[in-house]
């Protein structure tokens, strides 16, 4: 059961970063709710020990997507639902866009935010490997600081950010790749829809003259929480493209995650199956492959 | 018999369409009322414990508007059930498994009510848990409850023929084992009920979202100890019941209807989506052995079945649910020799009941697996299997019944979804495809001894054009309608008939989102020859109508069609009169009632409108209502060899699934699903479509999803996060295709349809994937893991992820 709790509805980053000065850990910021409300409903742990409530939701300065030199600053506060159907992330970051097509149902994808999909650090949050291959950077701000961090810095384990409690994550920082990668964001579930993801994958590659220049691989819901697998895309670069390496390279994938997540309940299922679908998908962005032209 | 309808067989949209998808509707918690206190349950953390003492005095002491209610409350019986009464209302002496209450806190807020739950103590023993339905019967199995000396909740023996002879003259044999799981309603509306005294020596009101209220005034009044015309039970809308809001609601009514005696004010319970899946009943979990004996030429000659049923903690509708089974477990088959035992067991699990298939949709499963694994082993297609042994006119049923009172449409049904899916065209390309070397990880399917087996070498990859695979399967039914021997089958409809030929109805039954209203006023509308709209349905209370039976066995059109029809027949004959007289004409003449008018059928410029002739009959005085009245015929079963004509009616049903198979991440799609249906006679077709997509939607749900998983008896699938039921993205076009066959029962012929369309679904699915993969699956759901391992993967704990 929900107890009874003060909401604040701060009108800006301001006054939300004032807020959170302070109240500190009195106070949960809330966004879509689509984490929060069913986790105080189920009593979680994460969920209690907090007074009220602080909703981010509907600031304007967190709604923004724009286009900044050579990046794109995406606001934490913009719903999945806005972030599918934008025009400048369909054409730079088409993962992220279908990444955040294939979260929830459409009703949670018009309530849900890409900043709390990662602040909740849920292994199945679908946004972060897209964000982790794009190489995505927060801007967090406290009423007296403001820092850069590398999503990947920030994301420390299961449910755990580096986030501290007077701080809210303003903005996602994505440098615009070049346009030479392919690339495909790969999620299964159990159903086609309100499913949470049991694998999902992002990857992106480069070739030329059938070489691997450049390969970004992230995994998500087979590890701990979403991770770069830095090992296979090292291994990748520089080598020809053949269907012996491909399948050497979901191997040494699968290896990577089974270091990383050691013998599960799941792994005889999921093990074998994120290594042929990683197969599958390279497959699918070889040169001969199915072409997917970001 | 009337040739042509009017207003039967169209398209009507439902009485409650509107006010329903307009949030109009009033379901049990809108309905609030003076001074109303809640209920809240307290459990005990653990499958089976015997209670020592329940210490409430902090509550007492410092909660004094706190009302506890518990056994020592009930004045009659607190312990109920169909058959064995063997479920308290309140437990006193032993807690069998973990949604069982002890108490209930009564007061104002449920907040307060909550926190006050942590302060009650209990002191308890904990038992031995038994949760293995296969271990039940072991000498060495703990006793759910030791009054009755074992955990045999029933025994079906089904002996026919000579199973040793038919087996010994067999040019072949095949044996196969079965397994169903635990699965939920998953009704939307979650179990809520009230319960208001009434003034005086009035008695008391209940007002839920109930299913059966003439079984829950039954419940209520035994625990009462009251005579049943001092409880009325009225039904408010029901969101969604699929044959769970039975035992539960009953015993929810009771529990309020004792405190609102105790508090002398009205009593709500209202439950979380937890609460609800932890102590509602589940289907039973069945597992089947089925061997079956043939020849070379397909036909069966002996078939042997040993099912064993997980009752759970109760007995419930156990003796109910598995009587369908002995009846139906050998499919529409002709066999010679059959030899059948159905058990029912009592575990430590949560009970399980009456859902939507009631005891046929496990045996299908497993029935017509082994009828698609019969013709693989003779090379025969499925279709040619089922044609060859098939219930035919005059045909005998594995009871010995002999089908001879009604188109026996079943192989009619077969061959329209063959034709129509294409299905042996497709159902050979996709044989020639699968590649018996490549089914998969061939490793995995074992057990990894180390973590290292579970990484794919070069040649373990699937290639890439074989990953993705197409099926199709079917499956193939009958169904007896109703209650057959279960029990006393007969219904009522009151109709009263206003001067301006305007029409009050309301039967006996329930409306539970089947569209029962809808169907009863076009069979009253069809009868005097007006619309639909005409008809007003009123709302179900036990003080207005007779005791129908419950609303359940997919028998409302049939029993309480035929109770409407009688009840319009009656009124009609009585304006016919009223006519006759008025016109002066001879009293054989022939009327018809047609588009709101009564014409002489020789002359049909002679008519009078139907309002003018209600209104003239008023004002002669006649009695325009009437209480009209449907009893089944009679059936009979010998309980000892299971022979008898178990029902006096059937309907046919083939699905036929194609779907789509990743084969190597077990993602199933239902591309296309054909369900071709005789229900007897179609009443609405718009209802009818909408059964069909509803029932194989539920059906497929079963196939690949749904299961509930028990730990020491604890539910894992509380909330529908781990819970899945299909989407509408899980499912593509659904074909719904009736034969009507004629019948003398019901309305014109109308029988069932409700249960019919959900049974077969599943185990037409696991054809279809068996046909893209060449995998047969013997344990439904058939989820991710099963496809692609043949084997189920499941946590070590119960938590939720979302919940660390």
């Amino acid at each position: 059961m929900i107890p009874e709790l003060e909401i604040y509805k701060p009108n800006n980053i301001d006054e939300a970063l004032a807020l959170l000065n302070e109240l500190n850990s009195d106070v949960k910021i809330i966004a879509g709710g689509t984490d929060v409300v069913p986790g105080m409903q189920q009593g979680s742990a994460r969920f209690k020990n907090f007074s009220s409530l602080m909703d981010v939701g509907n600031i304007p300065d967190l709604q923004r997507i724009e286009l900044c030199d050579d990046k794109i600053c995406i606001g934490a506060g913009v719903k999945f639902s806005d972030l599918n159907r934008n025009k400048l992330i369909r054409k730079y970051f088409p993962l992220l866009a279908e990444a955040a097509g294939k979260v929830g149902s459409k009703q949670i994808r018009n309530l849900a935010t890409v900043g709390g999909n990662f602040v909740n650090n849920a292994p199945c949050a679908d946004s972060v490997p897209p964000l982790l291959v794009y190489d995505a950077k927060l801007r967090i701000r406290s009423s007296n600081s403001e820092r850069l961090i590398d999503l990947e810095e920030f994301l420390i384990k299961p449910y755990k950010t580096q986030l501290k409690p007077d701080e809210l994550v303003a903005e996602i920082i994505i440098p615009l790749v070049d346009d030479n990668y392919r690339g495909e964001f790969y999620k299964l579930g159990r159903r086609r829809a309100v499913s949470i993801s049991r694998i999902t994958l992002a990857v992106l590659l480069k070739s030329a003259d059938n070489t691997i220049t450049n390969l970004r691989v992230a995994s998500g819901a087979v590890s701990p929480i979403g991770k770069r697998i830095y090992k296979v895309e090292k291994y990748a670069k520089g080598k020809t493209i053949t269907e012996e390496l491909l399948k050497e390279l979901s191997t040494m994938l699968g290896r990577e995650i089974l270091g990383e997540t050691g013998l599960r309940w799941s792994s005889p299922y999921k093990l074998p199956v994120v290594q042929q679908m990683f197969y599958q998908l390279l497959l699918d962005l070889s040169p001969n492959g199915k072409v997917r032209q970001i | 018999m009337k040739a042509k309808f009017s207003v039967i067989g169209k398209p009507v949209i439902r009485q409650d369409g509107i006010e329903k998808v307009t949030g109009q509707a009033k379901y049990a918690d809108d309905y609030n009322f003076n001074g109303m206190l809640y209920g809240v349950m307290f459990r005990l953390p653990t499958a089976h414990a015997k209670i020592k003492k329940v210490d409430y005095s902090e509550i007492e002491k410092h909660n004094k508007d706190i009302t506890i209610c518990d056994v020592r409350d009930i004045p009659g019986d607190n312990y109920i059930g169909p058959i064995r009464k063997d479920q308290p209302i309140f437990c006193d002496k032993k807690i069998v498994t973990p949604g069982d209450v002890i108490a209930m806190l009564v007061g104002k807020s449920e907040e307060t009510l909550r926190d006050a739950l942590n302060h009650i103590k209990a002191n308890y023993e904990e038992l031995p848990v038994l949760n293995d339905p296969l271990k039940a019967l072991q000498k060495t199995a703990p006793l759910v409850h030791p009054q009755f000396k074992n955990n045999l909740i029933v025994h079906y023996p089904l002996r026919k023929g000579n199973i040793k002879k038919g087996f010994e003259k067999c040019d072949h044999i095949i044996e196969q084992t079965y397994k169903t799981p635990f699965i939920e309603h998953a009704y939307i509306e979650p179990e809520c009920v009230i319960a208001i005294p009434l003034e005086g020596e009035k008695g008391v009101k209940i007002l839920g979202s109930i299913q059966n209220p003439f079984t829950t005034r039954k419940i209520v009044a035994a625990v009462l100890g009251w005579p049943l015309a001092k409880v009325q039970v009225e039904q408010a809308e029901l969101g969604g019941s699929f044959g769970g809001k039975d035992d539960t609601m009953n015993i929810l009514s009771a529990r309020a209807a004792v405190a609102a005696l105790k508090t002398s004010k009205p009593v709500k319970i209202k439950y979380q989506r937890e609460e609800s899946i932890l102590e509602s009943y589940k289907r039973h979990p069945y597992v089947m052995k089925y061997k079956v004996g043939f020849m070379n030429d397909g036909k069966l000659e002996a078939m042997k079945i040993d099912i064993v049923a997980d009752g759970g903690a109760y007995a419930s509708m156990s003796p109910f649910v598995t009587w369908r089974t002995v009846v139906q477990a050998t499919g529409p088959y002709v066999i010679p020799n059959v030899w059948t035992d159905v058990k029912a067991v009592y575990t430590n699990n949560p009970y399980t009941g009456a859902m939507r298939g009631f005891g046929s949709p496990q045996p299908i499963f497993a029935q017509e697996s082994i009828m698609d694994e019969i013709a693989s082993h003779l090379g025969m297609t499925p279709d040619k299997i089922r044609k060859i042994n098939g219930l035919k006119q005059n045909s005998k049923t594995s009871s010995g019944q002999k089908l001879t009172n009604h188109d026996v449409n079943l192989i009619k049904v077969l061959d329209t979804a063959v034709t129509k899916s294409s299905f042996k065209r497709k159902w050979a390309i996709n044989n020639k495809h699968i590649d018996s070397s490549n089914l998969g990880y061939s490793k995995a399917n074992k057990r990894p001894k180390k973590a290292e087996d579970l990484l794919l070498k070069q040649k373990d990859f699937i290639p890439r054009n074989e990953m993705i695979k197409k099926g199709i399967g079917l499956a193939l039914s009958y169904r007896g309608c109703s209650l057959g021997a279960e029990g006393i089958d007969a219904a009522a409809a009151y109709m009263s008939v206003q001067q301006d030929g305007s029409v009050y109805l309301l039967s006996g039954l329930a409306e539970n989102g089947q569209g029962l209203r809808t169907t009863f006023s076009i069979i009253a509308s069809e009868v005097f020859g007006i619309k639909p709209e005409q008809v007003f349905y009123l709302d179900l209370n036990t003080k207005n109508v007779a005791d129908s039976g419950p609303t359940v066995a997919s028998r409302s059109t049939l029993m309480g069609g035929g109770a409407v029809k009688n009840a319009g027949e009656i009124i009609r004959k009585r304006l016919e009169k009223t006519l006759v007289t008025h016109w002066g004409i001879k009293s054989n003449s022939e009327l018809l009632f047609e588009k709101s008018h009564v014409y002489l059928k020789r002359n049909k410029r002679r008519r009078i409108s139907f309002s003018e002739l209600c209104s003239l009959a008023y004002s002669k005085g006649e009695n325009l209502s009437t209480v009209g009245w449907y009893k089944g015929p009679n059936v009979h079963w010998e309980e000892k060899t299971g022979q008898g004509t178990a029902y006096f009616t059937y309907v046919y049903g083939c699905q036929i699934a194609e779907v789509t198979v990743n084969t190597a991440s077990g993602e199933v799609y239902i591309d296309q699903i054909w369900a071709v249906h005789d229900p007897g006679k179609i009443i609405n077709s718009l209802g009818a479509k909408g059964q069909v997509y509803g029932g194989v939607t539920q059906g497929a749900g079963y196939g690949l999803w749904e299961e509930i998983d028990t730990k020491q008896g604890f539910i894992r699938e509380l909330n529908y996060d781990q819970y899945l039921i299909p989407t509408s993205k899980d499912i593509g076009k659904i074909h719904s295709i009736f034969i009507e066959g004629d019948d003398s029962y019901g309305a014109w012929g109308a029988k069932s349809l409700g249960e019919p369309t959900l049974e077969l679904t599943a185990a037409a699915i696991a054809n279809a994937v068996a046909n893209a993969t060449g995998k047969r699956f013997h344990s439904l759901p058939l989820n991710l893991e099963e496809v692609v391992l043949n084997r189920k993967l499941r946590p070590e704990d119960l938590a939720r992820g979302s919940a660390k």
